[in-house]
């Protein structure tokens, strides 16, 4: 249903293109590039500390600017947007970083922010009290299965960011584990602990200031 | 002389009888012919030829039946799961149910008359659970002068030795039986050091006394014991280490009904019966190499006194009225100390009007009253119609009104688990004062907005809408057909109520669901030949929580791709519905006899996939690796007479040996078995 509407729609397009050829240049708009990421380790498990799996406890920082790894030496700047450890999110602002950062999660699709809407509140981190992701089951992005001690992505749950330098982000975590690929349910616990904390997302970045991702 | 042994035994058709009496869908005799609301009767023939051992085997064979291993053998009707079935043993309730699902492999149908299944509501006649349906168990008659002794063994040293014992002494009909059913179990992954059916032995035994005193009374009493053992080997995975436990879990189950008859000449009829019934479950549980272990008891107790009384006012109108009281106890360590005992009484009525306008039209109406203690009380009616426009062909319409209280579980439970997030779950009378507690103790993180809704659990209510035909042909075939609807409000169903400080949930019960099942059941019936019976069933279901139907069409609802890993909108058609629910349900049967006792079946049953659980994080059944493969189970039998009082069978359950480890753990793949009787 969704393909045959976007074919209709592009006809209807082209019906008006070929209409208004004669009189005006067609109006070019650049879209916004999507980009997808995997393999960005969140704090991997070390090891077990009385039982309990632990990572080192360190934060991966990420630029949505360079599509890139940020050394932990530059946390203090705002070279970086955002920072995830195990399933914890934090944004360069509030009191995580020294930028201008938030973010708040929207309920829709990936495609369906197709700007940040006007009367958007960027929540700001206030850690340990609060985060402007959430950091619990089923209330941020990610819900855990106690049964099979998984963690999924919510689908429908779209991060939209406000970067360290104010500029705008949307991102749709797409995988927790290495790979992209959620181990089976049935899966030794060894390899559900060793394979998790490896997010995959995939996110568009708004360069130009705007709050528009068409 | 064989034949008429066999005869004996199962004296009645495996094909619906129009004649045939049923007692369940109305709690008087009534011929299948004039009753307006679906019923199948399954006969001790049927399930001789079948190989059945326990309930849930021959039930598994029924079309709209689905048997569900989780917490034991429950059984699917309508698309309800096996809490909201009732299962009655001659007309009383069998209790001892672990979350909701009463074990059927408890159950032996080797001393049965007949199995008679009810379809839709029935609140309005049995009260509480019988909202998907009732299945009444029909033991063996009393006073038949016979007595015959079955010994079977089948694969995984299967062992069921058997002894029906029926006798009339001038004016006292007597019935016995004793039943001991064992197996050693099964592992389904090679090299596993846990079996997934540990060791068991069960018995049961069963003594009934019916004494005629004068014209028209009549009294008599029945007993049944019924005990289980069940070894326990676990090997639990924690993180890397393998902590093992040894144990044993023990069952023990008694019921006995005395009763006191008044019958004049067909006009009135008035029974006064008592039923005391108890369950008494142990678990423990050693840890091997170490201190610690498990340690679970739950004793239940469930007494009844009742009266049903009825008239035959007229020819063409039949009035019954019935009232009760209840009263039910349980001891478990699960809620409380298991010292400490917790209680609930009900006192109920009933009354029922049937009808008949002319030889084809009927109608009945029912209304039952149940006042409970522990929780709301409710009314459950229920009306049915049946046109009856040519000898051949029948026409029902149908609608009743079932309820399930809730349960001790659902009201008491007092759970921590302390391996799997620490999390807690606490029954809705004690929450409140769980929550104090903790947070007296400095042990409660936060609240949730649920807090605010805890209150007194209403039961569990159901609207039913059954319309049927029976279309019979010629006396070699006939066709039914029936579409139901339930509509199911105030299911319960647990949530979120705090968390702890350290980071674990807290669950309590809350009348939050609505959910709809919905379907079509077909069957035919064709004689081919003089031998050859041909059976044939289907049934479609669709399920649905009703809260995600909404958020569905609001556009709430999304789920993730297989391929790209990246979510999108649900559309109505994508949702899998209510999980273990398969859509397309079927079965094929084949029998063949002759007059001198000789038979061979073979039964073809088929279920569609069907929901598991969730893997792409909206809770939902909807995507394809979110289900369980279909699957088409052949079972086949024969049997052969002997000699003279002595008759054989053998039989091959899972022919072509399909398996499913991880959702279907309860089956074993091919088993074969032989089975010998002796009867004089």
């Amino acid at each position: 249903m969704r393909i045959s509407r976007i074919i209709g729609s592009a006809m209807l397009a082209l019906v008006i293109f070929q209409a208004c050829e004669k009189n005006e240049a067609p109006v070019v708009v650049a879209t916004l590039t999507e980009k997808t990421v995997s393999g960005i380790p969140a704090d991997t498990i070390v090891g077990l500390v009385n039982g309990q799996p632990v990572g080192a406890g360190k934060f991966t920082f990420f630029s949505f600017e360079t599509n890139a790894v940020v050394p932990s030496t530059d946390s203090n700047s705002v070279k970086w947007d955002v920072a995830v450890r195990g399933t914890a999110i934090i944004t360069n602002g509030g009191n995580s970083g020294p930028g201008v950062g938030g973010a708040f999660v929207y309920v829709g699709t990936f495609d369906d922010v197709k700007a940040v809407p006007k009367d958007s509140v960027f929540r700001q981190d206030n850690a340990p009290v609060s985060y402007a992701v959430p950091n619990s089951s089923n209330k941020g992005w990610y819900v855990y299965n106690p049964v099979s001690m998984l963690i999924t992505p919510v689908p429908g749950r779209v991060l939209v960011f406000k970067t360290a330098k104010g500029k705008y982000a949307k991102v749709e975590i797409l995988n927790y584990y290495k790979g992209g690929i959620t181990p089976a349910a049935t899966a030794t616990d060894a390899e559900k602990l060793k394979n998790q904390r490896y997010y995959s997302f995939r996110f568009a970045y708004q360069a130009d200031g705007t709050m528009n991702f068409k | 002389m064989t034949t008429v042994a066999y005869a004996q035994r199962g004296g009645d058709s495996s094909q619906t009888n129009l004649d045939e009496v049923v007692v369940t869908a109305t709690r008087t005799p009534r011929s299948m012919g004039n009753i307006a609301i679906p019923v199948a009767v399954i006969s001790s023939k049927t399930i001789y030829q079948s190989g059945s051992l326990r309930l849930h085997d021959i039930l598994a064979e029924q079309t709209g039946i689905q048997v569900i291993d989780n917490f034991g053998k429950g059984i699917q009707v309508q698309g309800l799961s096996s809490e909201y079935t009732l299962i009655l043993i001659d007309g009383e309730p069998l209790i001892g149910r672990t979350a909701g699902v009463l074990d059927l492999s408890k159950i032996t149908v080797k001393n049965i008359r007949k199995i008679e299944i009810v379809k839709g509501p029935s609140s309005s006649l049995y009260g509480s659970e019988a909202m998907g349906g009732v299945i009444n168990i029909i033991t063996d008659r009393a006073g038949q002068n016979k007595t015959d002794l079955g010994l079977r063994y089948g694969r995984f040293n299967t062992v069921d030795g058997n002894l029906n014992f029926s006798r009339r002494l001038n004016k006292t009909d007597l019935a016995a039986s004793l039943n001991y059913n064992q197996s050693k179990g099964y592992s389904l992954k090679p090299n596993a050091v846990q079996k997934t059916v540990e060791p068991f032995r069960r018995s049961t035994q069963n003594l009934s006394v019916h004494q005629q005193l004068g014209s028209y009374w009549k009294a008599g009493a029945s007993f049944r014991a019924n005990a289980s053992q069940i070894d326990n080997t676990i090997f639990v995975q924690n993180l890397g280490t393998t902590i093992a436990s040894k144990g044993f879990e023990k069952n023990k189950e008694y019921n006995f009904t005395p009763y006191l008859q008044f019958n004049k000449e067909q006009k009135i009829k008035s029974i006064l019966r008592g039923y005391l019934t108890g369950f008494n479950a142990v678990q423990q549980l050693a840890v091997k190499n170490a201190t610690g272990g498990y340690d679970d008891r739950f004793k239940q107790l469930f007494a009844r006194v009742e009266n049903q009384t009825d008239w035959q006012i007229t020819e063409n109108a039949a009035f019954t009225s019935g009232a009760g009281i209840v009263r039910e106890t349980v001891r478990s360590n699960r809620y409380d100390t298991a010292s400490t005992l917790r209680t609930n009484s009900i006192a109920y009525f009933f009354v029922q009007h049937e009808q008949k306008f002319s030889s084809k039209f009927t109608w009945i109406g029912g209304l039952r009253f149940d006042a409970n203690q522990a929780y709301a009380s409710v009314w459950s009616p229920k009306i049915a119609f049946q046109f009856k426009p040519s000898g051949k062909l029948k026409l029902n319409v149908s609608y009743g009104r079932g309820f399930k209280a809730p349960d001790f579980r659902q009201l008491y439970l007092n759970f921590t688990n302390l391996a799997a997030g620490a999390y807690s779950v606490f029954g809705s009378e004690v929450a409140v004062n769980e929550l104090k507690r903790l947070s007296a103790a400095q042990l409660l993180d936060q609240t949730t907005a649920l807090v605010g809704n805890l209150s007194a659990l209403k039961p569990e209510v159901s609207g039913g809408l059954n319309a049927g035909i029976v279309y019979t042909l010629s006396a070699k075939s006939q066709f039914t057909a029936n579409v139901f609807r339930n509509d199911l409000k105030n299911m319960i169903v647990t949530d979120i109520i705090a968390f702890k400080k350290n980071g674990g949930q807290i669950y309590s019960y809350f009348n939050l669901k609505r959910a709809l099942t919905q379907g079509v059941e077909l069957g035919a019936q064709q004689k081919i030949g003089q031998w050859i019976q041909l059976n044939a069933g289907y049934q479609f279901l669709y399920t649905a929580d009703k809260e995600v139907l909404q958020s569905i069409k609001k556009g709430e609802v999304f789920q993730r791709s297989l391929t790209n890993g990246q979510a999108y909108r649900m559309s109505l058609s994508g949702y899998g519905g209510l999980p273990n629910r398969s859509r397309h349900t079927a079965n094929l049967k084949f029998n063949a006899e002759n007059a001198k006792g000789y038979f061979s079946t073979i039964r073809f049953i088929y279920r569609s996939r069907w929901g598991t659980s969730d893997l792409d994080g909206n809770g939902l059944i909807n995507r394809s690796d979110e289900y369980a493969k279909g699957y088409v189970q052949v079972n086949a039998s024969v049997g052969l007479p002997l000699a003279s009082h002595w008759k054989c069978m053998a039989g091959i359950d899972n022919l072509f040996n399909y398996k499913d480890i991880p959702f279907l753990p309860g089956n074993p793949g091919r088993t074969a078995y032989i089975d010998i009787q002796f009867i004089f």
